[in-house]
């Protein structure tokens, strides 16, 4: 304490030394590459045709907003899927949690909760193969054994337009269920003993029990977890190509599989790198909102 | 067997190869304050939560009131309990906290219910926090909210599971006054785990010392100091606890290098082995020789509360242990004289105090 100024300035150097590591991974992978991508979105630029990049203003943009059949389709497409996978795998998640939570002493939960958690792990590319031959419609288990049951002419789940979208977002929530399950678990598993005890003596209902103790010490993770999939699943892209590649028609073609064949098949980079800083932006968008709900309801605690 | 208070009979509770609780038997009489007082590990948090149906009995049966309550889900017996780490309801204030467990008693109309509430917040001394919320409080007065919460159903039984162990020293202090306030006030049963023996000895009516899943003694706290019923007792309460020397028979009576004359032998001795107790303040500390005394070596010295001396003494090869505040300038290395006196001593068998 006898020199505050000098120390204070040593205090600055280390903690600059010590980010600094970070802060360079950071900038060099991260910030750099960002606004590289902002700045390519300014320009037309293939990588086919061997021109140099053209800078062209908003063209890239304007291009992508009246684009029949283009981001708005897409969009609206990968919202419905987002809305649809995020909901279905909570729902699904939180019902398989409160069942695991509720069997602690059945035997053999642990290599059920195993069994549970292996579609999370796997490949997505693996999975959307497997799961086309599963739909396959001359050799599949899937049609095989409804022909068990009864039914009669096999259905193309992944080529008819009617079950494309459904048949893949079916796939994705079997993946991604187990992902919720476990935050649901997480969530519970922060809930005091105690509470719950003091709950059952003080003769709470189920509801009130769920409402005053679960919901309030769950819902962070709970919350951290439907963000996690909303995000992830905006951004759905290796469980489509080996499944349908965007196909019946444009039936399943979400936004990141339309980037991805405009940057990686057609090098469209000015136009994609523009496409990718509107996705970008969505993300940010959607991501803010859930920080302000989960700060909204701290917030209104305090208060 | 009585028909009001709680009665565990032949209760035994195994956790795998582990016994918790072994065979216990004890009654708590009714309106009466009990304190389960003993080491960790003991039991006397399991016998707590087989009271309060947290826990099934492997064997044995509960009753309270007469109503043998062994496999009735806690909602269903009719009790209240304060937890170790102090249950909030958190999103609700301290007079919702308190009202909740009110709602489920349909025999009570709304006015009577802000009544009791009003009643627990001036008992608890919190009324004028009535409305603020959990993040406001400190952990004191979180359990003072907890322990609310629990007696305002005046229920028979309120069950306290070591309630001041997260509440620092002050705040646990206005605690104890709460709880002897409320008790006093409630006339209800109460049961009360610790490990703190300060803590049992003001609270208690009748304090139940436990070790490995038994009861040693169940009496009232001044009888469980002066009169404990084993040498394990004796080395529990107190603080330094008990000192013990080793006796003979002799045709005298039971005689030790550290008594300058033997002690008459009670009629019920036996044959086992024989050990004397007697606490540290009781021995009797001087400066010079007196009649009856022995000599002496202090080993070491500190200082206890309240300018009372705490002294580790070599005497005859023994070690013995002395509290006092008769010698105030006693040091390490000094050769001071003590006395035992007769009246005090007590005769342990085997472990076992022979009256």
């Amino acid at each position: 304490m006898a020199q505050p100024s000098s120390l204070l300035n040593d205090r600055r150097t280390l903690v600059f030394v010590l980010l600094a590591p970070v802060l360079a991974f950071f900038i060099v992978f991260n910030t750099i590459p960002t606004l590289w991508l902002l700045g390519l979105s300014f320009y037309n630029y293939s990588l086919t045709s061997g021109m140099p990049p053209e800078f062209v203003g908003f063209t890239n943009f304007v291009n992508i907003f009246f684009n029949r059949n283009g981001i708005w389709s897409d969009l609206s497409r990968t919202f419905i899927f987002v809305a649809c996978a995020v909901s279905l795998q909570t729902l699904l998640g939180l019902m398989l949690g409160f069942l695991f939570w509720g069997s602690r002493n059945m035997p053999g939960r642990r290599i059920a909760l195993t069994l549970l958690f292996t579609p999370m792990v796997l490949t997505p590319v693996a999975t959307g193969t497997f799961w086309r031959f599963i739909y396959d419609p001359t050799f599949g288990a899937l049609n095989a054994l409804m022909g068990l049951f009864g039914a009669t002419e096999p259905i193309n789940f992944l080529g008819d337009p009617t079950f494309a979208y459904w048949a893949v977002l079916a796939v994705d929530c079997w993946m991604w269920t187990p992902f919720m399950t476990l935050m649901t678990l997480a969530a519970l598993g922060s809930v005091p003993k105690a509470e719950l005890e003091a709950a059952e003596v003080d003769r709470l209902t189920w509801f009130e029990q769920l409402r005053l103790i679960v919901w309030h010490h769950g819902k962070f993770i709970l919350m951290l977890g439907m963000l996690l999939r909303t995000i992830d699943s905006f951004k759905t892209l290796d469980l489509i190509i080996p499944m349908t590649n965007g196909g019946p028609g444009q039936q399943t073609r979400l936004v990141a599989v339309e980037l991805n064949k405009q940057a990686f098949q057609s090098f469209n980079m000015g136009w994609s790198s523009a496409y990718a800083v509107l996705l970008l932006l969505i993300s940010i968008a959607m991501t803010s909102v859930f920080i302000h709900v989960l700060n909204l309801r701290r917030r209104r605690e305090r208060s | 067997m009585s028909d009001t208070g709680i009665v565990i009979d032949g209760v035994t509770k195994r956790f795998g190869s582990f016994t918790a609780v072994d065979n216990l038997n004890i009654t708590f009489a009714d309106g009466e304050t009990a304190c389960l007082l003993g080491p960790s590990g003991c039991g006397k948090t399991t016998l707590m939560r087989m009271i309060a149906g947290l826990e099934t009995p492997t064997e044995g049966r509960i009753i309270i009131d007469g109503r043998d309550v062994t496999d009735l889900r806690p909602r269903r017996r009719n009790i209240g309990m304060v937890f170790q780490y102090p249950v909030m309801y958190q999103t609700l204030s301290v007079r919702e906290n308190i009202a909740l467990p009110l709602k489920r008693d349909r025999n009570l109309s709304a006015s009577d219910r802000t009544k009791r509430v009003d009643e627990v917040l001036e008992v608890i001394d919190l009324v004028d926090r009535a409305d603020t919320y959990i993040d406001e409080l400190d952990a004191g007065s979180r359990q003072k909210v907890a322990v609310g919460r629990s007696v305002a159903r005046q229920t028979k039984v309120v069950l306290f599971d070591e309630p001041t162990t997260n509440v620092e020293v002050n705040a646990k202090l206005t605690l104890i006054r709460t709880f002897k306030e409320i008790s006093r006030r409630l006339k209800q049963t109460a049961i009360y785990v610790t490990h703190d023996q300060t803590e049992a000895m003001t609270l208690a009516d009748r304090i139940a010392l436990m070790k490995d899943g038994s009861i040693i003694q169940y009496d009232g706290p001044t009888a469980l100091y002066q009169k404990p019923a084993s040498e394990f007792g004796g080395w529990f309460l107190g603080n330094p606890g008990m000192n013990f020397i080793p006796a003979e028979r002799t045709a005298a009576g039971l005689a030790s290098p550290l008594l300058s004359s033997p002690l008459a032998a009670p009629d019920a001795l036996g044959s086992g082995t024989v050990r004397l107790g007697i606490r540290p303040e009781q021995l009797d500390a001087r400066a010079e020789p007196f009649e009856g005394s022995v000599e002496a070596k202090v080993e070491d010295c500190i200082v206890g509360i309240a300018g009372q001396l705490l002294a580790r003494l070599s005497v005859a090869g023994e070690t013995v242990k002395l509290k006092t505040g008769a010698l105030p300038s006693m040091r390490a290395q000094d050769t001071i004289h003590i006395g035992f006196p007769a009246d005090e001593l007590l005769v342990f068998e085997d472990g076992v105090r022979v009256p």
